[in-house]
């Protein structure tokens, strides 16, 4: 149990020390009509590594990923990645998801149905670009485990190839940062470990941070640099992962013991 | 060109053009109903639907009055020295106009099923409006788009109220098939009429076929 804590302490980059952000969010996004409205503000700051946003369903951790990858405006707030602005109310700036350069992981992988894995891989990049990267694209497919799937269709694949096929296809185009909503969401304890592995390796490899959404204690520990709560409406202070580890006990010693068997 | 063929060639090459018309700007609308709620949207959504369900000839009508020599259209046309009406540009605009909510009402809900997430993760991966329409959204529901424009062009070539009031009735320059079948009964030409009948009947078997093989093949992939 204390192998796992320790493993991580080191990279919890929490607190005022912190360089200048890669990511610094403070935003209020607000969705639906009236009767049905919600609104969620949340203040995150990542200087570097993977910042989990964790709690329950339907707190707004999906929607939050959907307005930094620019596919829900927020209502008011700013979004700074890398010293660059990409929504600002006050200002009237929003930059288009598409001129982000945010690589997006959704919660069901989301593969183009109509396209094979190599397609699905290559389909961020202009088609000039194509041949060009080839053997970088060979090489990111080897690497995340999926370079034998080239020609597969993606409904002939299990759940942890989709997830692969679609971290793949998010970082093929390069991001600056990397947002995954409940990545491991559909796959068996196993697959989830080998596939936080896969990510956490990749991740640091190319020192990219990334945003992760999650309601898993085992994940958000493994994987978190920050820690941010979700909570009635708002975001709460950010933490270490490591202080889920009291409440979720139980939790994290049913994964010690299923990866030691 | 015999006198029997002229209208068989017109009435396709009137469809043809009719297609070329309505395809661009029906796909345009249908996404743009199906992408997002936007304020005019229910607007927009009723005025698709009047075409369909307002009879040929109060179409043909409103085109004889906005583009006659004194409508708001035709004038600035004379004025150029352009004459719509009677002519078989007349027949091409009537024909786009009731195909266009043919087009726009197969389509639109086969847009609308396209998951939003493929299109956001889409354009996280840096493609435009324009690439994200092509490449996403007209790749997922292209059996739909399909049987539209056959649909649309079947509706195209079969028109004939709002034809025959804009464009009239001309032999050698507006008679297409429809008009010509209601021409030669009243002459008690049967026989001739019977030729575009059978051609029509054709085309719309031919399309029955194609439409339904569409819906099958869907119902099959959805499964």
């Amino acid at each position: 149990m204390t192998e796992l804590v320790e493993a991580r302490s080191d990279g919890i980059a929490v607190g005022a020390a912190a360089p200048p952000a890669a990511l610094a969010v403070s935003v209020e996004v607000r969705v639906g009509a009236p009767p049905a409205a919600f609104a969620v503000s949340v203040e995150l700051e990542l200087a570097r590594g993977v910042a989990v946003l964790f709690g329950p369903s339907g707190c707004g951790k999906s929607i939050t990923l959907q307005a930094i990858v620019g596919t829900l405006a927020p209502s008011a707030g700013r979004l700074v990645l890398h010293g660059r602005t990409l929504f600002d109310a006050s200002l009237g700036v929003a930059v288009l998801p598409h001129e982000r350069g945010i690589g997006y992981v959704p919660q069901h992988h989301a593969l183009f149905p109509f396209a094979t894995v190599a397609e699905n891989v290559t389909f961020g990049l202009p088609r000039a670009r194509r041949r060009r990267v080839e053997p970088e694209i060979a090489a990111l497919m080897d690497e995340l485990g999926i370079a034998s799937l080239g020609a597969a269709m993606p409904d002939r694949l299990s759940g942890g190839e989709r997830q692969r096929v679609a971290l793949a296809r998010a970082l093929a185009t390069r991001p600056k940062l990397l947002v995954l909503d409940e990545p491991f969401a559909s796959i068996d304890m196993t697959g989830r470990a080998a596939l936080r592995r896969v990510l956490r390796e990749t991740l640091a490899r190319r020192n990219l941070s990334a945003v992760l959404v999650t309601h898993d204690p085992v994940d958000a520990l493994e994987l978190g640099d920050t820690l941010v709560r979700f909570e009635r409406g708002r975001t709460l202070p950010p933490e270490s992962p490591s202080c889920l580890v009291p409440e979720h006990r139980a939790a994290f010693e049913r994964a010690v013991v299923a990866r030691r068997s | 060109m015999s006198a029997l063929v002229f209208p068989i060639y017109l009435s396709a090459m009137v469809a043809f053009a009719a297609l070329a018309v309505v395809a661009p700007l029906g796909l345009f609308v249908a996404w743009l109903q199906a992408s997002r709620p936007h304020r005019w949207r229910r607007l927009v959504d009723a005025a698709v639907m009047l075409p369909m369900i307002l009879p040929p000839t109060v179409i043909g009508f409103f085109l004889v009055f906005v583009f006659g020599r004194h409508g708001p259209v035709g004038r600035v046309l004379e004025l150029l020295g352009v004459r719509v009406i009677f002519t078989p540009a007349a027949a091409v605009i009537a024909s786009s106009v009731v195909a266009f909510p043919v087009l726009v009402k197969a389509v639109q809900p086969a847009m609308e099923a396209v998951p939003r997430e493929l299109i956001d993760v889409g354009r996280s991966l840096g493609l435009g409006p324009r690439a994200v329409f092509f490449r996403i959204v007209l790749r997922s529901a292209w059996r739909s788009v399909i049987t539209g424009l056959v649909l649309a062009f079947v509706r195209a070539l079969g028109e004939f109220g709002a034809t025959m009031m804009f464009a009239g009735m001309i032999p050698g320059v507006t008679n297409t098939m429809p008009l010509e079948i209601f021409a030669a009964y009243q002459r008690a030409e049967d026989e001739r009429a019977l030729l575009y009948v059978a051609v029509l009947v054709g085309v719309a078997v031919l399309t029955a076929m194609l439409a339904s093989r569409a819906t099958a093949a869907r119902r099959e992939s959805s499964s």
